[in-house]
């Protein structure tokens, strides 16, 4: 047979070039752009785009409201993550036995998943407003008077208003995932366990855990990133205040990027985070042995 | 049967039929802009407008009417005021020029001024003859908004104003009199000085609590309690910077007094005032809730329950205080211009020429006249023939004395601060606000303000910022001569 009737062995790579070159486009340009502006001296009120050299990343370290907005960030995954976990599992324990409604009440539970956080975050608003708001108004018959609580004012009050919200919003997604979990569980090993005496707490360490740990480690990671990136509640419900109390790393460099403008600050700080979630999400795979 | 509403809605249409119908030979800057604007036919012009009620006027009424004058298309770009800057500096930045017109809050003038962002208009007023009629633009708005280093950036557009809306019937009711005399030893007067607002408010809440009504109610979020600020501070003395070392002095005794008389007046206002917003405190007094209250002019047309038949106006709740209002200046007699918007032309714009022609136009004193009047939309009365037409005086009973203060405003009316970046410092405020809500120490929250506004001096740079305020200050509506 005639050597020309083979195929151009490079042929395939052409084939994909443009979908990856798009992706390339798509992906990574922004990232290297952001990296770019992050040593200038870009903001949208000057003309000035000079090199600034390690400027903003210095700034970083200065910036007390910066490493502010990190605490309130944790304190809001610290708080909400464990109780989503918690929550969703123990309705994923209800629902994994067959009952009537189940796949109705199932899909009524996703309600909130569906919903904008934004749209989410402005229904909470109306829902905690003193004058309009119907959880006054409940929290007020059981306490025999009226209750004029400022949740979205009162420093007391704007954390638990934030995290039930999350809660609110965010465990159906726990439960759901669980819930599918659960189901693969092999039965027969946890009803031999209870032949052999074991009580629920032992079999559930022992036989469940292990069995759902890769699924439940993916949701606490997915959940763990997207509460430190969590914006849209809070900038409905507080806009990071009082004063910046409440204000998260998001809400921060949003506000720095498009209220204040300072672009390449806001690119320094979007790199930090990159770094620091690079580090966090390595080490958790590593311990929540998701790598092997 | 006609009543007088009807006869002014009548009066209304009369006077646009009136003025639409001119005659040639009556060249006005709205004749002359139509005029030369006709050689655009088929041309289409963007502008920049305010989402939401403002921007029903180009929408239902400026734009079609310039299209069927002209033959030129208004496409309307409705923006969320918060978002007005950033996409006018994005437009400007990214040199796409997709927006010809620009509506601008005149306290950004000198930031889109210097970044180039915004047309110098001197040129083009003399093009098409536009100076006489500028003139008789109120004084306020036309010595203030308009220019930038001497230059003509925008054309003032828009009246924004505080005033005070009190309850007559309660202020003129001889039981209440009675009784605020017997409590306080004092005749029962609208206030004239943050003191007798203190005492007042106290004494009608006291005396009408048990009727559900407080003696008074204000906006307190950040956004709407900053200007109430900015208004306050200045009438009871306070500057904002010390103009030879560009220091911030909000934290001044004046500040701290303002900030702590602010909060105690919460007291007698209705619960959870801290949260009330534009719309909450709008309903408590048109509901007869409060006997006070501050706000921008809206309220006192909608008081009177002027457009709230309109379809675009069904959010806001019916009036039962129609009749019963009357209107003064807010304690101090200066009271804040707060916002506002002027008409500009982007510097990036295809089409300057014929978005200038569509702005004199809608500037123009013939077609403003009739913009003030539109009962869907916000914009207020910013020139002196609009304060005495006949059409406005006629739309309710005492939209004379409406009038009559807004004017009063007009010449008295202090400058939103405008320097550059003014919004780093305005969100300074917005957050000292939210923690005097919260229960902080006024001192202590004022002296960590002007920390923060020290700091972003020095990264403007004292000098150039001192230029820039200086240049603010010496406006006649940036303090009072007290």
């Amino acid at each position: 047979m005639a050597a020309t009737a083979h195929p151009d062995r490079n042929f395939k790579y052409w084939l994909i070039s443009p979908a990856i070159f798009l992706l390339l486009l798509i992906g990574l340009f922004p990232l290297i752009f952001s990296l770019v502006v992050s040593f200038m001296h870009v903001t949208m009120l000057e003309t000035d785009t000079s090199f600034a050299g390690l400027v903003n990343f210095v700034q970083l370290f200065h910036d007390a409201r910066l490493w502010q907005s990190f605490v309130h960030t944790a304190i809001v995954i610290v708080i909400a993550l464990p109780i989503e976990l918690l929550l969703g599992l123990a309705i994923a324990y209800l629902f994994l036995d067959r009952m009537p409604g189940r796949q109705i009440l199932v899909s009524l539970l996703m309600l909130p998943t569906i919903i904008s956080p934004i749209v989410a975050g402005a229904t909470w608003r109306l829902l905690f407003d003193n004058r309009y708001g119907p959880i006054n108004q409940i929290i007020g018959w059981f306490a025999g008077h009226p209750v004029p609580a400022l949740w979205t004012v009162n420093p007391q009050l704007v954390y638990p208003a934030i995290i039930f919200c999350e809660i609110w919003q965010w465990t159906p997604f726990m439960f759901l995932i669980l819930l599918a979990a659960l189901s693969n569980v092999d039965r027969s090993l946890t009803e031999a366990a209870e032949i052999d005496g074991a009580r629920f707490w032992r079999s559930f360490r022992y036989i469940v855990l292990p069995a759902i740990w890769p699924v439940m480690s993916i949701a606490i990671l997915i959940r763990g990133l997207d509460l430190f990136r969590i914006f849209d509640i809070i900038w409905a419900l507080t806009a990071g205040g009082p004063g910046t109390m409440t204000e998260t790393v998001s809400v921060y460099a949003y506000v720095q990027g498009f209220r204040q403008f300072e672009s390449s600050y806001t690119a320094a700080i979007a790199f930090l985070v990159i770094a620091l979630l690079t580090v966090i999400v390595t080490w958790a795979i590593r311990r929540m042995g998701l790598a092997k | 049967m006609v009543n007088r509403r009807d006869f002014g809605k009548i009066s209304l249409a009369a006077g646009l039929a009136a003025t639409m119908g001119r005659p040639a030979w009556a060249a006005s800057a709205a004749d002359a802009a139509v005029k030369a604007a006709q050689q655009y036919k088929g041309r289409s012009i963007t502008i920049v407008w305010e989402a939401g009620l403002q921007s029903l006027d180009p929408t239902h009424f400026s734009g079609p009417k310039w299209k069927e004058l002209t033959g030129m298309d208004v496409k309307v770009i409705e923006v969320a005021t918060a978002e007005m800057f950033t996409k006018i500096m994005q437009d400007y930045k990214s040199g796409a020029g997709a927006y010809d017109a620009l509506n601008v809050i005149p306290a950004w003038m000198p930031d889109l001024a210097q970044a180039g962002a915004l047309e110098v208009l001197d040129p083009y007023v003399e093009k098409y003859g536009y100076a006489p009629e500028l003139q008789t633009i109120a004084s306020t708005f036309r010595d203030n908004q308009m220019k930038v280093g001497g230059k003509i950036y925008g054309f003032p557009d828009d009246g924004d104003v505080f005033l005070m809306y009190y309850r007559r019937d309660i202020f003129e009711d001889p039981t209440v009199q009675k009784a605020f005399k017997d409590k306080t030893g004092k005749d029962l007067a609208v206030p004239k000085t943050w003191a007798d607002f203190d005492a007042v408010g106290a004494g009608l809440t006291d005396i009408l609590k048990d009727k559900g009504i407080y003696g008074a109610a204000f906006f307190r979020q950040p956004p709407y309690a900053m200007y109430m600020f900015e208004e306050r501070f200045r009438n009871e003395g306070g500057k904002f910077f010390d103009a030879d070392t560009m220091k911030a002095t909000i934290n001044s005794d004046v500040g701290v007094k303002v900030f702590t008389g602010m909060r105690k007046e919460n007291r007698f206002m209705p619960p959870g005032v801290e949260q009330f917003g534009f719309v909450e405190n709008l309903a408590t007094f048109l509901q007869g809730q409060s006997a006070m209250t501050i706000s921008w002019p809206p309220y006192g047309r909608w008081a009177e329950g002027y457009g709230t038949d309109q379809e675009a106006l069904n959010w806001v709740p019916k009036t039962a205080i129609a009749g019963k209002v009357g209107y003064a200046l807010p304690p101090g007699g200066h009271p804040e211009l707060a916002a506002g918007f002027a008409l500009s032309i982007s510097s990036t714009s295809k089409n300057k020429d014929a978005a200038y022609l569509f702005i004199q136009w809608l500037n123009s004193e013939d077609v403003s006249r009739q913009r003030v009047q539109l009962p869907y939309t916000l914009r207020d009365p910013f020139r002196e023939s609009h304060y005495t037409d006949p059409g406005y005086l006629a739309l309710w009973p005492n939209a004379k004395d409406y009038l009559a203060a807004l004017k009063q405003a007009s010449e008295t009316g202090l400058l939103d601060l405008s320097l550059l970046q003014t919004d780093k410092y305005e969100e300074v405020m917005r957050q000292a606000i939210s923690k005097l809500w919260a229960g902080d120490d006024p001192k202590a929250i004022l002296n960590a303000a002007a920390a923060q506004w020290d700091d972003i001096t020095q990264k403007i740079g004292v000098e150039k910022q001192k230029v820039v305020y200086a240049g603010w200050a010496a406006k006649s509506g940036a303090y009072p001569k007290i």
